[in-house]
């Protein structure tokens, strides 16, 4: 391959990466912003929406129709682990919030080995995303361009939801100051449970947009759970432009240094986040709300 | 300084009683691999105060500090691989210089990450831990040539115990380990109940109650949760030192967040804020998971329901239940 091929390689392998990251310290945010809960339980939540995906796929349903179940389900599952879990939590301290989710990731990591056992799984894609087309020279397979392609669709649209309409503005508002949001006559518990499961539906969609691109596993979760906590601290938590240029920033380090050392690439990043962590606490747009 | 309700203060001072209670315990546990020969039990029992010290020192963390740590066992980690291979590479007899090596170098990894975790504030410094400690983990996992790998840490040798001199024992022993075991953990129970009872140990519980007020009374929030960290992990590091004397092996295992969120575990049963409490927590865990992985191999679910169930119904744990019963026969 010649130099500008291997750019190009790089340069798409880290946005895809980064839109993946994305999708999921961004569905972290959401959570935090509204109901001040840290969801550890993220990572296991994207990992069930690439097994659901594996098994929807594998019942012989189009793959861009699981793209549409699987965070519908994911969803549905947030919504219960709200109900159930969370919801008791409102009052208390975010300590015993923390510990509870963590709880609650090794119980959905348990579950998802009891249903799918340990064995890594494979998504079957339709045919023609399987090829390749040919970039300034690289054969960059099609999949990976459509997660691209999918990603920056699920933020586009998350952003017009934001920012265009009404129930996007109310969530804003209530993100910023909850009090006055509730006087205004919004229930604050709709918010918490809409936020709740807007942010499992975004690991969902991380989950099986980002399935076909490695193999499916327990531990899949845990990974992308440390990486968005790296994205949303570096980012700034809460901070949305931080969190983007964050999750581009890891995909671009994290693809290089998987690229001329394998082993300890993570080690990198975590070095990266330590340096820029010492120099900026709160973020690269100094944007952190940590309480 | 008054702690909350939910977090009951341990260190009024001990009446004559309790102090001799507490003697005649320490005396029985010493007397106990002289009067029961098992050996199986014994060993377990040496883990659980390992493993007690290290809950302990997270509670000087969380309960005290109010400080998050949820990977504190790769601390004991790493204060076990350093003790571990300055015994199979540099010297197989000198045990102290080990376990001194092990645990200030278990200080000097410890120090720049706190430094990093105390600037960022109260939930990103929980984060921060997760990611350290799964760095610490995915390079004991992966720098075969030092620790082995998957394989872990073998061959560690099980040198003389010497004191002043004389070689009273050795650690390959488990009635020897056993003792060593329980006069270092009785010394930095001691220890560490000093050092919280101390105006220190005040500063560090005005940071847990109010952050801000501590900050406007002019504390150095950071500089105390700083040293506050740095207690906790040489602790950590020292439960490292005797762990791998204990076992003879450590494996990546041990550093991983299924194991941090068992310490965690054993915290939250102890109790908050009561130094001892943990030690009593290691125990029930250490004893239930003995337990409970013979019957299933999704033991995963299981810790995961014990979190949630004491977090939502018990978060002062069997303490806390112990004061609630106190105080329902004074009312």
């Amino acid at each position: 391959m010649s130099g500008i091929a291997t750019a190009v390689d790089i340069t798409l392998n880290s946005l895809v990466l980064g839109g993946v990251f994305l999708i999921v310290a961004v569905g972290l945010n959401i959570i935090y912003g509204l109901s001040r809960v840290m969801n550890l339980a993220h990572g296991s939540l994207y990992a069930i929406g690439a097994y659901t995906g594996y098994t929807i796929v594998s019942l012989g349903v189009n793959f861009f129709v699981a793209l549409l179940l699987a965070p519908i389900i994911v969803g549905i599952i947030g919504l219960i682990i709200e109900r159930i879990v969370i919801a008791p939590m409102r009052k208390r301290s975010m300590i015993y919030t923390l510990i509870l989710t963590y709880g609650l990731m090794f119980f959905l990591d348990g579950l998802i080995k009891y249903v799918w056992g340990n064995e890594p799984r494979f998504v079957a894609i339709p045919a023609f995303m399987r090829e390749t087309i040919s970039i300034f020279g690289t054969h960059y397979p099609v999949f990976r361009l459509t997660t691209l392609v999918t990603t920056a669709a699920v933020m586009i649209g998350l952003m017009l939801f934001l920012n265009k309409t009404r129930i996007g503005m109310i969530l804003k508002a209530a993100s910023t100051i909850p009090e006055m949001v509730s006087c205004l006559g919004f229930n604050m518990n709709y918010i918490h449970i809409g936020a709740f499961i807007l942010g499992c539906a975004l690991a969902g969609v991380a989950g099986i947009v980002a399935g076909p691109l490695t193999t499916i596993d327990p531990l899949m979760g845990h990974e992308m759970l440390i990486s968005s906590f790296v994205v949303i601290v570096i980012g700034g938590l809460g901070s949305l432009r931080g969190a983007v240029f964050a999750a581009l920033l890891i995909g671009l380090v994290q693809t290089l240094a998987e690229f001329f050392i394998t082993d300890l690439a993570m080690v990198i990043v975590y070095m990266m986040m330590a340096v820029i962590l010492a120099f900026m606490p709160r973020g690269l747009f100094g944007e952190g709300k940590f309480e | 300084m008054s702690g909350s309700p939910s977090m009951p203060d341990s260190h009024t001072s001990l009446s004559p009683l309790k102090l001799i209670g507490l003697v005649v315990l320490f005396i029985a546990l010493a007397l106990l691999p002289f009067v029961w020969g098992n050996r199986f039990y014994i060993s377990l029992i040496t883990e659980i105060m390992i493993y007690g010290l290290l809950a302990m020192s997270l509670d000087v963390l969380l309960g005290y500090t109010g400080l998050l740590s949820f990977m504190h066992n790769a601390y004991l980690g790493i204060g076990a691989y350093v003790v571990g291979l300055f015994l199979i590479h540099v010297s197989p007899t000198s045990l102290w210089l080990a376990c001194l090596v092990g645990v200030v170098f278990t200080g000097l990894v410890a120090l720049p990450v706190g430094w990093i975790q105390v600037r960022t504030g109260g939930l990103a410094f929980a984060l921060l831990t997760l990611a350290f400690g799964m760095m610490f983990y995915t390079i004991v996992w992966k720098w075969y040539g030092l620790t082995g790998g998957d394989d872990g840490l073998m061959g560690v040798p099980s040198p003389d115990i010497q004191l002043f001199g004389w070689s009273v024992g050795n650690t390959g022993n488990p009635a020897h380990m056993y003792l060593l075991t329980l006069f270092v953990v009785a010394i930095a129970l001691i220890l560490t109940r000093r050092i919280i009872s101390s105006p220190f140990g005040a500063v560090l519980e005005a940071i847990r109650e109010n952050e801000e007020r501590a900050a406007f009374v002019g504390i150095n929030v950071r500089r105390y949760k700083l040293f506050g960290w740095m207690l906790a992990c040489v602790l950590a590091g020292t439960a490292g030192a005797l762990y791998i004397l204990c076992k003879g092996y450590i494996g990546p295992v041990t550093m991983s967040a299924f194991a941090g969120a068992g310490v965690l575990m054993m915290v939250l049963l102890g109790g908050l804020g009561t130094l001892w409490g943990p030690i009593v927590g290691a125990g029930i865990f250490i004893y239930i998971q003995d337990y409970i992985s013979t019957m299933t191999e999704h033991w995963e679910i299981f810790l995961g329901i014990v979190v949630i169930f004491l977090v939502l119904f018990m978060p002062t744990g069997f303490v806390g239940l112990g004061n609630f019963f106190k105080r329902l026969r004074k009312d």
